[in-house]
This record gives C-alpha cells, sequence and structure tokens, in this order.
C-alpha cells in the first residue's frame, strides 16, 4: 500500500516537472493556457465593447395605477370584496434580453433577480454591461427556467438562503404571497407559494414588449429606464375569493392559474425613459 | 523503491523553480467502478478534488449543520450501518422527533437519478437542503447555516482550503458534501468479486442468484440492484403514505416508491419505505404469501412471487453476497 502510495505521489512529481510552458498566462485573454507558467507575449484579446446601464423598474400598484401596493397595508379587491393584507411578495425574474435595432438581441448572461417587496431596492433591477447602441425592445421570464431547476446547486439570486426553493420536491418558490385576510379560513391567513417547470405544471412565462415609436439609447454613461407595473390582484382573477383557495405550497393546478393569471394580466410593459 | 524516491527527489530539485511544490495531501479523483454504467451526477460541473473532498467530509459528520447542534447526517446514515440509519425504522433528528420514513443507505448516490423514497429531490447537490431545513431532522434554516459557517473562522479556512474563497456560499456547501457522498461507492462485496473473475459462488448462492435473476431482477436491476422506478410491490390495499403521488399528483402513481438497492441489504434492515419488516425472512414471506391488491400494483406481482422454503433459503445466501465489508471499514470515509 505505501509503495502504491509513493509511486502515485511520483508520478505527481513528474507531471508537474516538465519545463516547457510559455504561452498566454492571463485569464481574460482568448488563448489563455492553463498549462503555461511564462508570459511570452502572445495573448490576444476580444475587442473592447462599449458598454452602459440600463435599470428595469417595476412599480408595484393595486387594480389601478394610481394606487401604490406595499406591503402591510389593506387593501380590498374589486372582483371578491376581500379585505387582503400582503406580508410577503416576492417573484423571481429571470433571462432578460434586449432587442436591438438591428433585430438581433443582446442577452444578459446570469440573468437571475429575486424581486422583494422587502427591501426598497428590490424594485430596481440594474442592468450592466448592455452594448452601447438603441434598443427596441425587451423579452423576459417570469419565474425561473427549467433548466435552472434541475441543475444542481446555484448562487447568486438563486441561492436557496432566500428560502424561495422547495427541499421535498426540488425547485425554486418562483412566486411567494403570504398575508392575512379576514375572509380566509385557516386562521385569517393566506399562504402561496407558486412554483412548477415542468408538464402541466410549468409556470415559468415568457413575456416580450416592443417599446413602441421611440427606442431606448445605451450610451457609456446613459441612465435609462424600462418601466414595467405589477399588480398582485391579479393573482386572484380566476381562483377568486381567499376563501376558495387560501393556500397553495406545492406545483399543480392552482399554482398554474394563479401564477399564469398574474404574469399574464398582472405584469406588463409601461414605458421607457431615457 | 528507494532509488525512485531519490530519482524523484532529483526530479523536484532540477524542475521549474518556479513551481512550488507542497504535497498536502495525495490526490484524489472519482472512482468508476468498471462494471457500474456512467454515473449520473455531472461529475464536470463538480469535479472531486481531495481538498473538497475532506471539507465534506467534515461537514457530513458535523452537527454544525443542525439547530441545536445535536445532528449530523452520520447521525442517520453511519458507516457501520452502510451509510444507513442504527436499524431502527424511522430516524430521530433534532429534539428526538421522528420522520416516517426508513432511512436509506447513502452509497452509489453518483448512479441514483432522483433521490427520497417519493423521488421528490431531483439533484445530489440539491439533497442535503431537505434534512438540513426538515422540522423533524435538523430543523435549520439554510440561511442560518450559512451564517453560521460564515461567522466561524474554523469553517472559513476549511472552505477557503476548498474553494479558495471568503465568503461561504450554500453552492459550496452543497457541492462539498455532495463529493463526499460521491465517493462513498459500495462495489466490493462478494458479488463483486465474483463478477470480476476474483471468487466464485457455492453452489447454494448460484442457485439463490439463478432465482434472484428471474424473479427480482426486472425491478431490483443489477449491476446497482434496482432500476430507479418507482413502484407498488403490494404492502397495503391503502398506503398511509401516498408515495410518488406526493410529487406527482397523479393517481397513478399512489402508494408507488423508488425500487430500492439490495446491496448490503442484509446489513441494513429495517425494511420497505417505512421499515415496516425487520428480518429478510419476513420480506420474502411478503412477495411469497404477502402481496396484497393495490389499483397500482406492480402487474408482475398479481399473484405475488411463490417462494418454497428451499428458494427463500437460496435466495438469501445470495443476498448475502451484496454485503461489502469493506465499505463498512474504509478509513477514507471515516469521521474525520
Ligand atoms: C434525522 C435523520 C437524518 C438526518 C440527520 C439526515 N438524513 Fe438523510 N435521510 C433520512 C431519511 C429518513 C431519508 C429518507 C427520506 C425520504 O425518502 O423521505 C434520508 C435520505 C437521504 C438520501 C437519499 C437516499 C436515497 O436513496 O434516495 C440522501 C442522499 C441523504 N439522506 C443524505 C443526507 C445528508 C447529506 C444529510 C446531512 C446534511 C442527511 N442525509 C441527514 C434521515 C436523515
Ligand atoms: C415489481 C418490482 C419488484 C420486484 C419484482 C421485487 N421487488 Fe423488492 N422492492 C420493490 C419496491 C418498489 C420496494 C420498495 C417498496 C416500499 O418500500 O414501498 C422493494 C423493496 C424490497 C426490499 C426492501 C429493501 C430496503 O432496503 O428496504 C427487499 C429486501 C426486496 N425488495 C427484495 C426483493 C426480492 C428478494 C425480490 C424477489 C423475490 C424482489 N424484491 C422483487 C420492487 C420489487
Amino acid at each position: 500500500m505505501k509503495k502504491i502510495a509513493l509511486l502515485v505521489v511520483a508520478a505527481g512529481i513528474l507531471v508537474f516537472n516538465s519545463c516547457k510552458k510559455e504561452g498566454c498566462t492571463d485569464p481574460e485573454a482568448l488563448n489563455y493556457s492553463d498549462k503555461a507558467k511564462t508570459d511570452n507575449g502572445t495573448c490576444q484579446y476580444e475587442e473592447v465593447q462599449e458598454t452602459g446601464k440600463v435599470t428595469l423598474m417595476l412599480a408595484h400598484y393595486w387594480v389601478n395605477e394610481t394606487m401604490d401596493f406595499s406591503l402591510n397595508m389593506q387593501y380590498v379587491h374589486p372582483e371578491t370584496g376581500d379585505s387582503l393584507t400582503f406580508t410577503t411578495f416576492k417573484y423571481f425574474v429571470s433571462n432578460i434580453k434586449l432587442k436591438k435595432e438591428d433585430g438581433t438581441w443582446w442577452t444578459q448572461p446570469e440573468s437571475y433577480y429575486l424581486v422583494n417587496l422587502d427591501e426598497a431596492e428590490g424594485a430596481q433591477l440594474v442592468l450592466s454591461g448592455v452594448p452601447v447602441g438603441n434598443y427596441t425592445g425587451i423579452s423576459y421570464v417570469m419565474g425561473v427556467d427549467s433548466t435552472r431547476n434541475v441543475s444542481g446547486a446555484q448562487t447568486g439570486a438563486l441561492s436557496t438562503t432566500s428560502g424561495m426553493f422547495w427541499s421535498w420536491n426540488t425547485g425554486y418558490i418562483m412566486v411567494k404571497a403570504e398575508g392575512t385576510s379576514p375572509q380566509a379560513g385557516m386562521g385569517g391567513a393566506f399562504t402561496y407559494h407558486l412554483g412548477g417547470f415542468s408538464g402541466n405544471n410549468n409556470i415559468v412565462t415568457t413575456k416580450t414588449a416592443a417599446f413602441g415609436t421611440e427606442s431606448l439609447n445605451v450610451t457609456t454613461t446613459s441612465t435609462g429606464m424600462i418601466h414595467l407595473g405589477v399588480d398582485p390582484s391579479r393573482l386572484f382573477t380566476t381562483t377568486g375569493s381567499v376563501s376558495n383557495v387560501g393556500m397553495v405550497h406545492m406545483p399543480g393546478q392552482n399554482a398554474v392559474t394563479m401564477a399564469t393569471d398574474f404574469y399574464n394580466s398582472g405584469v406588463s410593459f409601461k414605458y421607457i425613459h431615457n | 523503491m528507494r532509488f525512485i524516491i531519490i530519482l524523484c527527489l532529483l526530479q523536484v530539485l532540477t524542475a521549474c523553480k518556479k513551481t512550488l511544490i507542497t504535497p498536502v495531501l495525495p490526490l484524489l479523483s472519482f472512482y468508476q467502478p468498471v462494471d457500474f454504467p456512467e454515473p449520473v451526477y455531472p461529475l464536470a460541473q463538480n469535479p472531486v478534488t481531495r481538498e473538497k473532498f475532506e471539507l465534506g467530509r467534515l461537514l457530513f459528520y458535523s452537527p454544525v449543520l443542525s439547530l441545536d447542534n445535536t445532528i449530523s447526517c452520520a447521525t442517520c446514515h453511519a458507516q457501520t450501518h452502510l451509510f444507513a440509519d442504527h436499524n431502527v425504522a424511522v430516524s430521530s433528528g433534532v429534539g428526538g422527533l421522528t420522520g416516517t420514513r426508513n432511512a436509506p443507505p447513502v452509497f452509489n448516490m453518483a448512479w441514483q437519478p432522483h433521490f427520497m423514497w417519493d423521488g421528490g429531490v431531483n439533484h445530489l447537490e440539491m439533497f442535503s437542503i431537505a434534512p438540513i431545513t426538515n422540522p423533524v431532522e435538523m430543523n435549520e434554516t439554510m440561511l442560518n447555516v450559512i451564517n453560521k459557517l460564515n461567522a466561524s473562522d474554523y469553517w472559513k479556512k476549511q472552505f477557503k482550503a476548498a474553494f479558495g474563497t471568503d465568503q461561504i456560499t450554500d453552492q459550496q456547501l452543497f457541492r462539498a458534501l455532495t463529493q463526499y457522498m460521491l465517493m462513498i461507492v459500495s462495489d466490493g462485496s462478494h458479488y463483486d468479486k465474483v463478477k470480476r473473475g476474483q471468487a466464485s459462488f457455492t453452489a447454494d448462492q448460484q442457485a439463490g442468484y439463478n432465482l434472484f435473476l428471474q424473479k427480482c431482477a426486472s425491478c431490483h436491476k443489477e449491476p446497482l440492484f434496482t432500476d430507479y422506478s418507482f413502484r407498488n410491490n403490494g404492502l397495503d390495499e391503502i398506503s398511509a403514505d401516498d408515495g410518488r403521488y406526493l410529487i406527482t399528483q397523479l393517481e397513478s402513481d399512489k402508494g408507488r416508491f423508488k425500487v430500492p438497492t439490495l446491496r448490503n441489504v442484509l446489513l441494513t434492515y429495517p425494511y420497505m419505505h417505512d421499515g415496516r419488516f425487520f428480518t429478510i425472512d419476513q420480506v420474502l414471506e411478503h412477495y411469497s404469501s404477502g402481496v396484497k391488491s393495490h389499483t397500482n400494483l406492480d402487474p408482475s406481482l398479481q399473484n405475488g412471487i411463490p417462494l418454497t422454503a428451499d428458494e427463500k433459503k437460496y435466495l438469501k445466501r445470495f443476498l448475502e453476497t451484496l454485503n461489502d465489508y469493506e465499505l463498512m471499514s474504509k478509513m477514507e470515509l471515516s469521521e474525520p
């Protein structure tokens, strides 16, 4: 056993030992070589593209754009008559793309955001590294694409520390809406944990919008904004009163109905602002 | 031998002066038994290294992942019991609370496509969150665990050695635990040696093996001794635990459970998802005369699997050959 171990060490040393290790040692370079130890000045770089920032502003309102929506305030639902006070409202927005004037798309890398109404800055998604140019539209995904639900441990907005994850039935909770209502059974509480990414249970929804006549001009110093409106009252469009459906805590028909109602009619493009 | 060592030393001395070699721990890589299929786990996204494996091992044996620092993964998955619980039907977690399912042995996880008796977890990396946050197991939150680890100089040092970063993330925690589990491979049983031509079966064992291939292997498929499908093997007319249905909500999945591996089966009693049978004799008797009708009963079990006393004996002799005592005593996997 000891002999084998020594042989392994010996083999390891032999591998480390070869000395001809010249090449490009800059990991940022196109021809970076992880074997090279000494830089021989052959590094080649991608042409630097000028980029700027765009902010995606999410304005939350209740039914009518003139009524701001926030946590811990009581609202009446116009169709069901329920009085609703939300204590939690969080959801994922992902896979943001911007459409260039020439019809091609810029795709944001690692594009995952958790919007959390508990946090003031939660409703402003800053996209950086957007190539300078004119943009005419946006595409984004409400929820988390199926790939990220089946590929193991993630980081950033997709970290499980946010609690937006089902441990016993792997997958992201894509919308979490909790609160109280005198109309709700179960001690006057409502809890909606909406998710599901496969088959009939899939709630993930891609949304696109054209900006209209004006286009978004991104320069290295511009502060352009894309405004979206978000109306939580649309969760109840089909399921109706909290007394019908007061709790959803797994993928399935209720999750699909509530989430797609919210995504389709509660989230919409409003305007851009250069 | 000495000659080789001297040669190596010479090599070191003559090597690039910039390459400083500090051989701390022997290298480690994933171990693929020749007669196993390709692993299901995507090794490329988390290549096994000595440092990450050792971190995973520390974590597996550490109670830091539980609310009151009393329970570790190894509490319910002990090497002495082939990484199953200590021959109890259901496990006890924080505060002595018990769950409803039998803890399966955690080996050969690299080949498993889904986890838990109902297959609810789709990726080995995402497994650990389940026991950590389960109120009757470790009863923690992921946020709290990550904060606890980040507040500890000891753990920061361990994670830095493995991942090279100062901030501990849940992804690192999950991947380190995964590496430890990936290295728990059971392929050292007598059966494996027979398959590799290094040993042979006795006449009884061979008779048992033939019976096994005829009557059991359609579900408990070689070489992992499961095909990972979800089936109902007739335990109850009405299942107390809905099994696979809890995940899919399909009526046709009610009362179905993942076919468990039979490697080390004689060492990991009690049996079935709820640990209802304490002896292998009870299990064989179940297949022979106790299969109950259920709408989702597997078609191949409609008439049970009638077994004579001799057949039961031979099957047992064969199942014994699946015991892997090498794994049970593998130092590399023991409590650090
Ligand atoms: C309190 C006891 C307990 C603790 C602590 C515990 N487990 Fe488990 N483990 C179980 C039980 C019970 C199951 C079966 C769960 C089910 O199917 O519903 C299980 C299942 C598993 C499985 C799936 C095996 C399979 O064949 O599907 C893996 C992997 C696993 N545990 C790993 C771990 C890890 C890693 C830890 C520590 C982070 C851990 N366990 C902590 C009891 C425990
Ligand atoms: C139709 C598929 C099928 C066939 C055939 C089958 N089994 Fe099983 N077996 C299962 C399933 C499914 C379970 C788990 C059931 C549960 O826990 O609800 C299981 C569980 C077991 C267990 C318990 C293992 C553990 O760790 O808890 C043993 C032992 C076992 N089977 C042995 C056998 C033997 C021996 C045969 C042949 C005589 C056999 N099985 C035939 C599907 C099958």
